[in-house]
């Protein structure tokens, strides 16, 4: 996967790069609007990351003149986070829009779920079962099994650990967490998710043996078998 | 005063109208003084002519019972002596005049005339005759009476109506000059002044008001800004804490080699600092962005018993722990940005469950009222538990207030989810309440519901 980033500030496109990079995409920067548009419109991407603000012509203008010709997916970046910016990029084209400060966790999450999106057709079918280890979810009749045992989960409890079975591997923000399974779209100052995994965490690892799901601190949790120790 | 648009000066603006006023009065006067006397002028003179018809009557007919003892032209000429200001002339029936004491220089057109008949001895005829009188008054000392009045009145009603604006304008700057005064204090008031006050006891009676709001505006902006103030602080307090444990945290890893899962743990721990001051900064975004008067984007009519069930959904887990239970008591609809209310809803449940009494319930009251003009809908959010004092209670909305001190859970509450409660209620067009007792706490919303 090739994606193209249009970001001015350099010390964050740095960073954002080689986050990126080791998520294994491959990396192009540009950084400002003129190379950017110019990048964008003679090679082939599978998505781009533009700022909203960029010396020369500006993220929207970048945005405007690429969809004259081109539909590649485009996720906007913006410091400001006021609802008409938000509405403005989204008219203009963009196909998702972060405002910073984000969490880098979260931006990989989206651009997999733009990429995803554009690819969709080229996908099978969702399976109906999820398993990590000897943990089984059955999404249709809504049942969890570990290890053969029968697991009591409260509806919101099966939800949070289908989200995070489905994007295994994946460091999912409290955030993110929030907004999928309780659809909460704001940065809550509550514990609740935490509270929330940690329930969970006591029916589905406690009484098992290797722990599934993990905290990444400062991040999230995502749901891996790691060897204990 | 308010009635008339553009004053653009009342001393001017007063001078003139009493001047117009003042005119109009005295003219009045005046006019009625006039007339009054140009009808008793009339009357008189009616009353002349009757007395000298009644006269002239009299000595022709005593002419008569004296039989001729003298000529009619002698006997009317006495009549007439010493009485200048009169004239008779008496022609027969058949037009031929018999005597005519007018002279040229008598004014024919200044004059007022009476005729009659009367009947005297004829000399030349030996007999009595019958003929018409005609009594002829100069009106002319009575016209320069008249005359004279009307411009005494004239004048004395312009001089009267000059000295009374001149006096007007005068008492105008007179009274106007306490504001003066007053302009003068307020110029004196500096923004560092929180206790300076204007004072108005020498100032007349219909100023108080003014002095009263005047002084109550600058209890409100005194208020407000030392509300800011201590914002400004808690904003440097709450940051501060998260930088100097960055700060010193990344220096003291950097002073010698460190192994990775050393550095890692150090990263890790910044991160969560560094979460909790964009968590403040996006919060603080907000409530500026509220404010600065933003509004909320879309307000779609819906019920909110489900919009509170979805946030009691999201609590679950924590009043699972708390051994709580999360209840919702009614509906009511109102017009809401949904994804607002939530938010408002969570705070609101994040407070409550948190001083709640183990083993109660927090209940979510949902209420449609009908107020004098309008529809409300009020949500209020009811937890059992020590409750919040008096003193508290008032501050509860403000930025950054904490009743308690020592609260629990402080990483994730840096005590801004009430203030952003009150600007939800804001962006709605609605308010808040707080009311507390020893059995418990009743926080709450009033949203505008039509």
């Amino acid at each position: 996967m090739r994606l193209l980033l249009i970001e001015d500030e350099a010390k964050l496109g740095e960073y954002l790069r080689k986050g990126l990079s080791e998520e294994g995409y491959t990396v192009d920067t540009a950084i400002n609007g003129v190379d950017g548009l110019h990048m964008a419109m003679e090679l082939e991407y599978d998505l781009i990351v533009l700022d909203g603000m960029l010396p020369g012509i500006d993220g929207f203008a970048v945005l405007a003149a690429l969809r004259q010709s081109k539909a590649t997916p485009v996720l906007m970046l913006t410091a400001r986070s006021d609802v008409e910016d938000r509405v403005r990029g989204l008219q203009s084209g963009a196909d998702d829009y972060m405002v910073k400060p984000f969490a880098f966790s979260e931006l990989v999450a989206r651009i997999q779920v733009l990429l995803r999106r554009t690819c969709m057709h080229q996908q099978s079918p969702e399976p109906t079962i999820l398993s990590e280890g000897d943990l089984e979810l059955d999404l249709i009749r809504r049942k969890a099994t570990r290890a053969g045992t029968r697991l009591d989960l409260t509806a919101k409890e099966f939800n949070l650990l289908a989200l995070l079975l489905r994007r295994k591997g994946e460091v999912l923000s409290r955030t993110e967490l929030a907004s999928q399974v309780w659809d909460m779209n704001f940065d809550s100052e509550t514990n609740v998710v935490e509270v929330a995994v940690r329930r969970l965490r006591m029916k589905v690892d406690h009484p098992f043996g290797t722990p599934l799901i993990q905290t990444v601190r400062g991040m999230g949790y995502v749901l891996e078998a790691r060897a204990v120790g | 005063m308010n009635t008339a648009a553009p004053v653009p000066h009342l001393g001017k603006y007063l001078f003139r109208w009493l001047a117009i006023l003042t005119m109009l009065g005295l003219g009045a006067v005046s006019l009625a003084v006039y007339l009054v006397f140009d009808h008793t002028l009339s009357v008189r003179q009616q009353e002349m002519l009757d007395q000298k018809q009644a006269s002239l009557t009299h000595v022709l007919a005593d002419d008569l019972k004296e039989h001729r003892t003298k000529s009619l032209q002698h006997m009317l000429m006495d009549f007439l002596a010493g009485h200048g200001d009169y004239a008779v002339y008496i022609k027969d029936d058949a037009g031929n005049t018999l005597f005519d004491s007018r002279t040229a220089s008598f004014p024919a057109h200044h004059s007022i005339e009476r005729s009659f008949r009367v009947s005297f001895y004829s000399e030349q005829s030996e007999q009595l005759l019958s003929a018409n009188a005609t009594l002829v008054m100069d009106r002319r000392p009575d016209d320069a009476l008249l005359r004279s009045l009307a411009w005494t009145l004239l004048a004395s009603m312009v001089a009267g109506s000059l000295i009374l604006s001149l006096f007007g304008r005068l008492l105008v700057r007179k009274s106007l000059r306490p504001i003066k005064a007053l302009v003068a204090q307020i110029g004196d008031i500096t923004a560092k002044d929180f206790e300076k006050r204007l004072d108005g006891s020498a100032l007349p009676q219909e100023l108080h008001p003014l002095v009263t709001q005047f002084n109550a505006l600058l209890d409100r902006l005194a208020d407000a800004y030392r509300q800011l103030e201590s914002f400004n602080a808690d904003v440097a307090h709450e940051l501060n804490t998260p930088l100097a444990t960055l700060i010193s945290s990344s220096e003291v890893v950097l002073r010698k080699p460190r192994p990775v899962e050393e550095m890692r743990e150090v990263l890790e721990s910044n991160l969560e600092d560094l979460r909790r001051i964009a968590s403040i900064v996006g919060d603080m975004l907000f409530l500026s962005r509220a404010d600065r008067g933003a509004g909320a984007r879309e307000k779609k009519s819906a019920r909110l018993a489900p919009v509170a069930s979805e946030v009691a959904d999201f609590y679950e887990a924590v009043a699972l722990d708390a051994n709580l239970r999360i209840e919702i008591d009614g509906d009511a609809s109102a017009p809401i940005d949904a994804p607002l209310i939530r938010r408002a809803l969570s705070n609101l449940l994040s407070n409550a469950t948190r001083y709640a009494r183990t083993g109660s319930a927090v209940v979510i009251q949902l209420r449609n009222r009908q107020q004098a003009d309008h529809q409300e809908a009020v949500i209020t959010v009811c937890n059992e538990g020590a409750g919040i004092e008096a003193t508290h209670l008032r501050h509860l909305f403000e930025r950054f207030y904490r009743a308690d001190s020592s609260r629990h859970n402080a990483d994730h509450n840096h005590g801004l989810g009430l203030a952003i409660v009150q600007a939800i209620a804001k962006m709605h067009g609605g308010s808040v309440f707080a009311e507390s007792d020893t059995s418990g706490t009743r926080i709450g919303i009033i949203l505008p519901a039509s």
